[in-house]
């Protein structure tokens, strides 16, 4: 077939695509680590400033609200896909389940924050609720605006988003499988140990880390929680950078960032070779 | 077998719960003019009133983020697909290898947290090209790079489904230019995708909170975070509008994606 | 202990839907027993009712003797061959042959000497090492075959193990299969729904429709003497001719006038005059040169309309002059020099006929 595009008009036609990319994506990262490696004479490297001393504890309270976050967004998120599997005879309830995760998991920060702030606030409804049946959760210091609270906010993204990972690895798990292995001689647990588990474990292993990676890079939420967000990356560099003001310590701000992109880049490659073993499997 | 059903039902009845409960206190919140702490069994169903949403729509801070925020929407989408819609057809038809450097390229702003790609946008643009900043429709590339992994994967479904090659190749030799043939033979039959990568972008565009609140421009979300101060019943008001609009955007990308894919 | 597998008056139904209806077959040891039928028919359920993944609503299945109707499918001493994704895509081809001893608790130097003993077996010896995905789906039944070996089952199950494979490799595997069964002498049940294979590797075959027994017999029987139409137009190729009964001994093809002899007794005890249909094989019409296509009271005249070139056989398709009546001929391509348009005449050989 006589092509019409000649080599190089074919390589033309990737040039807006790919110059919007560069300047709108990847020069602005660039620049975000240009910044974060330009030190001031007398100035220890903002890269290394940015996780040493008081900025360290912001980087350990990022990192320990996504991991706890997504740590119990796995068990949960896990838990409800087994349940949809388990129930699949019950119609209409796995599209129900899997249409609000996939609402659920792409909940804007500021609404759900509302929410949160409406169901388990000092004057929320739920907290409210419980306390009528003798549960006072703000006398056990319970607040949204904290550690706890924000996990508890971030689960109701974490939650449905492993699920809807897993319910299709879970799908992929073929029926022969199961009926193999007990024609084998194995029982139950077997079956687990050896097949089932196995085969899931790189997308329950790719999920963490894509729940990782999106706690870590939430902003809004806590944002709209305010005093308990202060602490993390996100918020910092904000202080930092605020509008177009210049702080004397902008660099530190871009280094804080560097590092947020270093990070989420680890995470995000580690779900991709996850991702990719899980698919070959699906064969 | 009995146990496990029983716990599948007990785990499916507290996530439900627990999905559902913020909804119907911030609900409430929003349309019952009684504190919470004044609420008991006896006025439940008291005071319940609209007001508030309307009290929110007479707002001029309102109207203007609002009217902002959906003309955003209109831009990102537009701006997807025509940047995506041709490069990634064409890719399709002659470089294998470009579709998968196309792809690849799609995840990496899953890589650049949102607060990392503003404030580099802004160090970027503030001395060379300011009126980008200073422009609100300055977010409207940074939106489409944000909406991207999900954009390019719907678009990617629907050119997949199609034998593109063959739709192109009769287009051609009937003689039509390669804009007609985008607009009049590739564009109508990913419909679908068309309309389902519009969705996603309007529900990215309307509850975008990062970039907005950086570049200090005034969109619903930003709206929602100060009304909250002012009129809190107001804003949460919207604010359940708003999860309303997105829940069915999102169904209706569903529903779609699924006619995309068969 | 014998291994043999006998299935007693096994019932089961799907809600409304008779999947099997008192199914009584006993397989015995050495032997290869095809399940052959449409979809639908019950093979497969009969199969998974053995094997314990599903459970029929009355009667029994003994292994060796022994009832195992009330034992978990883990523990019937089974081997099981499914049509595909039967590997475990996660495991090397030699921990999936040793899954079954590991399950076992054998010890890790006589699991690997039984699987390379295995691989051997289905001459696979080289791919121990790789994955499920990086071999064919012929060598990946192999595979799943020594597998099922693995644990000495007492009775192999084989669920279309050849249906998702393509036609080449299908004989391959088919006399693959066939060989190793002979070898190490263990009953077989094999469900298909490819009358090919049924004829190609059985010892016996049990013809089933509706959840129903039609026939158990050798092939040769089943295909030469078919104890039903079913069992005659699902096994080989077969006439569907419409007649008319004349008398005990003489039919007529319906619409013309010749008159010819059928087998004494097959008319049945129906009276003179009846319609029927008479279910002959191709290669039992004999055809002759013929001068004239003029329909005559003498014979069955005919015009040829259609060639069918099979290699070493060749079928032709004769209209009867006169009527709508379309024979198909087969025999050696030597003895087929026919044109189309050519005028001959046919002679219906009805000793192995079916008369209904």
């Amino acid at each position: 077939m006589a092509s019409s595009l000649g080599q190089r008009t074919r390589h033309l036609a990737f040039l807006p695509y790919a110059v919007f990319l560069f300047i709108f994506l990847i020069w602005p990262g660039l620049y975000v680590f240009r910044q974060a490696l330009n030190q001031s004479a007398g100035e220890r490297n903002p890269m290394i400033e940015a996780v040493t001393g008081q900025y360290r504890s912001s980087f350990i309270f990022s990192l320990q609200l996504s991991f706890i976050s997504s740590a119990i967004g796995l068990v949960i998120g896990s838990a409800v896909a087994i349940a949809i599997m388990q129930l699949a005879d019950v119609r209409g309830l796995r599209n129900i389940l899997v249409g609000y995760s996939s609402v659920a998991a792409n909940m804007g920060g500021i609404p759900l924050a509302f929410a949160f702030l409406a169901a388990f606030g000092m004057q929320g409804l739920a907290t409210r609720l419980l306390k009528e049946i003798n549960i006072d959760i703000i006398g056990w210091g319970f607040k949204i605006s904290d550690f706890w609270g924000i996990v508890l906010v971030y689960l109701y993204f974490q939650i449905p988003l492993m699920t809807l990972v897993l319910v299709p690895a879970l799908d992929g798990l073929r029926r022969t499988w199961a009926e193999a292995a007990q024609s084998l001689g194995a029982t139950v647990s077997q079956y687990w140990r050896f097949i089932a588990l196995p085969i899931l474990t790189p997308a329950i292993l790719g999920g963490f880390l894509l729940l990782v990676a999106n706690a870590f890079a939430a902003y809004a939420t806590a944002y709209a929680l305010s005093s308990g967000g202060s602490k993390l990356v996100p918020v910092q560099i904000r202080f930092f950078l605020q509008g177009e003001t210049i702080t004397g310590k902008s660099n530190l701000g871009y280094a804080l960032a560097a590092w947020m992109v270093i990070i989420t880049a680890m995470l995000v490659a580690g779900f991709q070779v996850m991702t990719r073993r899980a698919e070959r499997w699906r064969q | 077998m009995r146990l496990g059903r029983f716990i599948a039902w007990l785990v499916v009845g507290v996530v439900a719960l627990f999905y559902v409960v913020p909804m119907i206190a911030m609900t409430r919140f929003a349309f019952q003019r009684i504190p919470v702490i004044k609420l008991s069994l006896g006025n439940v169903f008291d005071k319940w009133t609209v007001a508030p949403l309307f009290e929110s729509f007479t707002e001029s801070e309102f109207r203007s983020s609002a009217t902002l925020s959906l003309m955003l929407a209109v831009a990102t989408a537009l701006l997807t697909l025509v940047l995506l819609v041709p490069t990634m057809a064409i890719a399709h038809l002659r470089s294998p290898r470009m579709r998968r450097l196309i792809e690849l390229s799609a995840t990496l702003p899953f890589v650049v947290p949102a607060i990392a790609l503003v404030v580099g946008f802004a160090g970027t643009f503030r001395e060379t090209l300011p009126i980008l900043i200073r422009s609100s429709f300055g977010l409207v590339p940074l939106y489409v790079v944000t909406a991207l992994p999900f954009t390019h994967r719907t678009i990617e479904n629907g050119l997949a489904a199609l034998d593109l090659r063959t739709l192109v190749n009769a287009s051609r030799s009937l003689g039509a230019s390669w804009t007609r043939t985008m607009i009049f033979v590739i564009a109508p039959n990913i419909r679908a995708s068309i309309a389902t990568a519009s969705f996603l972008a309007f529900t990215v565009v309307l509850g975008e909170f990062t970039i907005a609140s950086l570049l200090l421009k005034n969109t619903l979300p930003l709206y929602l975070a100060y009304a909250q101060g002012r009129n809190p019943q107001g804003a949460f008001a919207v604010g359940i509008v708003l999860i309303i609009v997105s829940t069915i955007f999102v169904a209706l990308s569903n529903r779609l994606g699924k006619v995309v894919r068969a | 202990m014998t291994r043999n597998i006998v299935f007693s008056d096994i019932s089961k139904s799907f809600g409304s839907v008779n999947a099997l209806s008192h199914f009584s077959l006993s397989v015995d040891e050495g032997e290869l027993v095809t399940l052959l039928g449409p979809s639908g028919c019950g093979k497969s359920t009969a199969l998974r009712v053995a094997a314990g993944f599903e459970a029929a609503d009355s009667g029994d299945v003994l292994i060796g003797g022994v009832s195992v109707i009330a034992s978990p499918a883990n523990k019937r001493g089974i081997g099981m061959v499914f049509q595909n994704y039967s590997l475990f895509p996660h495991l090397k081809i030699s921990e999936n042959v040793e899954f079954g001893m590991r399950v076992r608790k054998m010890s890790r130097t006589s699991r690997t000497a039984r699987v390379g003993e295995l691989l051997d077996l289905v001459r696979l010896a080289g791919v121990a090492d790789r994955y499920p995905h990086q071999i064919s789906g012929g060598q990946q039944q192999r595979v799943a075959l020594a597998r099922a070996l693995a644990v000495e089952p007492r009775v192999l199950l084989l669920d279309e193990p050849l249906s998702a494979l393509d036609a080449t490799v299908r004989v391959e595997v088919r006399d693959e299969i066939r060989r190793i069964q002979r070898a190490s002498g263990i009953a077989t049940v094999f469900v298909t729904h490819d009358q090919d294979e049924a004829l190609a590797i059985s010892d016996r075959i049990c013809v089933m429709t509706e959840g129903r027994i039609e026939q158990v017999g050798t092939p040769v029987v089943v295909y030469r003497a078919p104890a039903t139409a079913f069992v005659a137009r699902f096994v080989g190729k077969v006439n569907d001719l419409g007649v008319d009964v004349v008398s005990s001994t003489k039919l007529r093809l319906r619409g013309h006038r010749f008159a010819f002899e059928m087998k004494p007794g097959a008319a049945g005890a129906g009276a003179a005059g009846r319609e029927a249909q008479m279910l002959i094989r191709p290669e039992d019409v004999r055809v002759a040169a013929a001068i004239s296509t003029e329909d005559s009271e003498n014979g069955i005249h005919g015009v040829v309309r259609t060639i069918n070139f099979g290699g070493a056989t060749t079928s032709i398709d004769v209209q009867v002059v006169g009527t709508d009546h379309f024979v198909r001929v087969a025999d050696n391509t030597r003895t087929m020099n026919f044109q189309i348009g050519d005028a001959v005449i046919v002679e219906f050989d009805t000793e192995r006929a079916l008369l209904i």
